[in-house]
């Protein structure tokens, strides 16, 4: 994935170019605490990142995910984004895995058989109907759950809010794929596939977030901040895998017979 | 980074105690009164919102209900944060006027998307001793359902709402960050944020006329 060093380098640049949000001093210390709080130190340059991705979204993104959804029947768009689930579904077994989450991983593999097989390549989620619903993670909350902290906040165009560890969680997660080996290896028609996965994946993403996004677009006061807000608490609810905060994990790195369990409900 | 988080901890607890000090007492929340409550408001919003009385009948209903079953108080000075007290008595007044009906707009204006709203009770669990968790699945024709956990505390004698959590994020604390950037972002001006709630509400107001 070749096309994604060069923006990469070109954001660097612009990192270092970007001037710095300006540090309250210590004889305010309620704004000093908002502004760690906000862990957003790039702000400005982030605010930036955040308008070019708006202009990418109006023109690109979000007509497509409506193009997307006009045109195909829900049915098939089901199915695409069982396929795509099941597609990403080993590379959420190795981060169970890594994360020594024994049971979730289970879930996954069995989820991973039984769909690919009686679920026809994926097409069908036969397993959430015997009781079995997916989850997903990734490498960024693999990263989080082995004591890494999340770095300033980040926001960049076309993948939305991240930070440095989910953003090299993310490029991680795609460099070990075993899919994406298996397309690599293949000649043009895999290459096509490769390339067809990634824009449905896109497609899939945006549609799933149209109206939580037009929400926050009509309604918050400065939709970067609610954006800002609302993604690290999801990210911090996700690396517990649901679970409320303070209360102990499960019995990580285990035996698998842990007797935590995450929240009804909330265990996707 | 430890260290850092642990400065900011406790920066964030001296700026939380006086807050705490501020609110009224709470008293230990029973849990299945906490659901109970939840139950039975629900049901009263959901008929509310399924019902084919006039647009201005059903908000009046729904502002009703909203202030009797939340904590619009406490969750206002909360959502105000820091500012509450840079702010001076008449703009704290004005705020919690402009807080109540951009709560009330919010849902009103969303009549249409809420017809056929349907819900069902999760399970609760006690989170502090004065404060429960007490989850529901909403469900709307045409889109998946989804899960919300409402915190439920003891306000003066009475279960009352004091946070909505959707899939880990909180609504308080997300419209805490909001509302405060937008006065962080207008030189500390507390009036630039009314302004804003103003003009959000004669928008929604607006959009509930189509």
């Amino acid at each position: 994935m070749s096309f994604l060093r060069r923006p990469t380098l070109l954001l660097l640049g612009l990192l270092t170019l970007s001037a710095c949000a300006t540090r309250p001093p210590a004889s305010e210390p309620e704004a000093l605490a908002e502004y760690e709080q906000a862990n957003d130190p790039l702000e400005p340059f982030n605010r930036t990142m955040y308008t070019v991705h708006n202009g990418i979204d109006t023109v690109l993104l979000r007509p497509a995910a409506e193009f997307y959804r006009f045109f195909l029947p829900p049915p098939v768009r089901t199915g695409v984004r069982n396929v795509l689930a099941n597609l990403r579904s080993p590379m959420v077994l190795v981060n169970d895995a890594l994360q020594g989450e024994t049971r979730r991983g289970a879930t996954t593999l069995a989820r991973f058989l039984m769909n690919s097989t009686f679920g026809i390549g994926g097409l069908f989620d036969v397993a959430e109907q015997v009781g079995l619903p997916g989850h997903t993670e990734d490498f960024g909350q693999t990263l989080a759950v082995w004591g890494l902290g999340e770095g300033p906040f980040l926001f960049i165009p076309a993948l939305g809010p991240s930070n440095p560890r989910d953003l090299a969680g993310f490029g991680v997660d795609i460099a070990a794929d075993p899919v994406g080996w298996g397309i690599s290896d293949g000649g043009g028609t895999a290459e096509a596939l490769g390339w067809t996965r990634l824009g449905l994946t896109v497609v899939d993403t945006r549609e799933g977030l149209i109206e939580a996004l037009d929400t926050v677009n009509e309604t918050s006061l400065d939709p970067y901040a609610t954006l800002r807000s609302a993604y690290r608490q999801r990210r911090r609810s996700d690396i517990r895998n649901g679970r409320p905060a303070g209360e102990a994990p499960a019995a990580t790195l285990g035996t698998g017979l842990d007797v935590t369990e995450p929240p009804a409900g909330q265990a996707r | 980074m430890n260290r850092r988080s642990l400065l900011a901890a406790v920066l964030a607890t001296s700026t939380a105690l006086p807050l705490l000090a501020a609110s009224p007492a709470r008293a230990e929340m029973d849990i299945n009164q906490a659901a109970s409550f939840v139950d039975s408001t629900g049901r009263e919003l959901v008929a509310t919102l399924n019902s084919n009385q006039p647009i201005a009948a059903r908000r009046q209903r729904v502002a009703q209900i909203l202030r009797s079953a939340v904590d619009v108080d406490g969750v206002g000075r909360f959502i105000l944060g820091r500012w509450w007290r840079v702010a001076t008595p008449a703009e704290q007044q004005e705020y919690m006027k402009l807080f109540e009906e951009t709560l009330i707009r919010n849902l009103s204006a969303r009549f249409g998307e809420y017809q056929g709203v349907r819900f069902s009770l999760g399970r609760a669990q006690q989170r502090t001793e004065d404060d429960v968790l007490v989850n529901t699945i909403i469900e709307r024709p045409s889109t998946a359902p989804f899960s919300l956990d409402w915190r439920v505390s003891d306000v003066n004698g009475r279960p009352q709402v004091v946070d909505v959590i959707a899939e880990g994020t909180s609504l308080r604390l997300t419209q805490r960050s909001e509302y405060s950037s937008v006065i962080s972002r207008n030189g500390g001006q507390v009036s630039a944020l009314l302004d804003a709630m103003r003009r959000q509400i004669s928008a929604l107001a607006a959009r509930e006329g189509r």
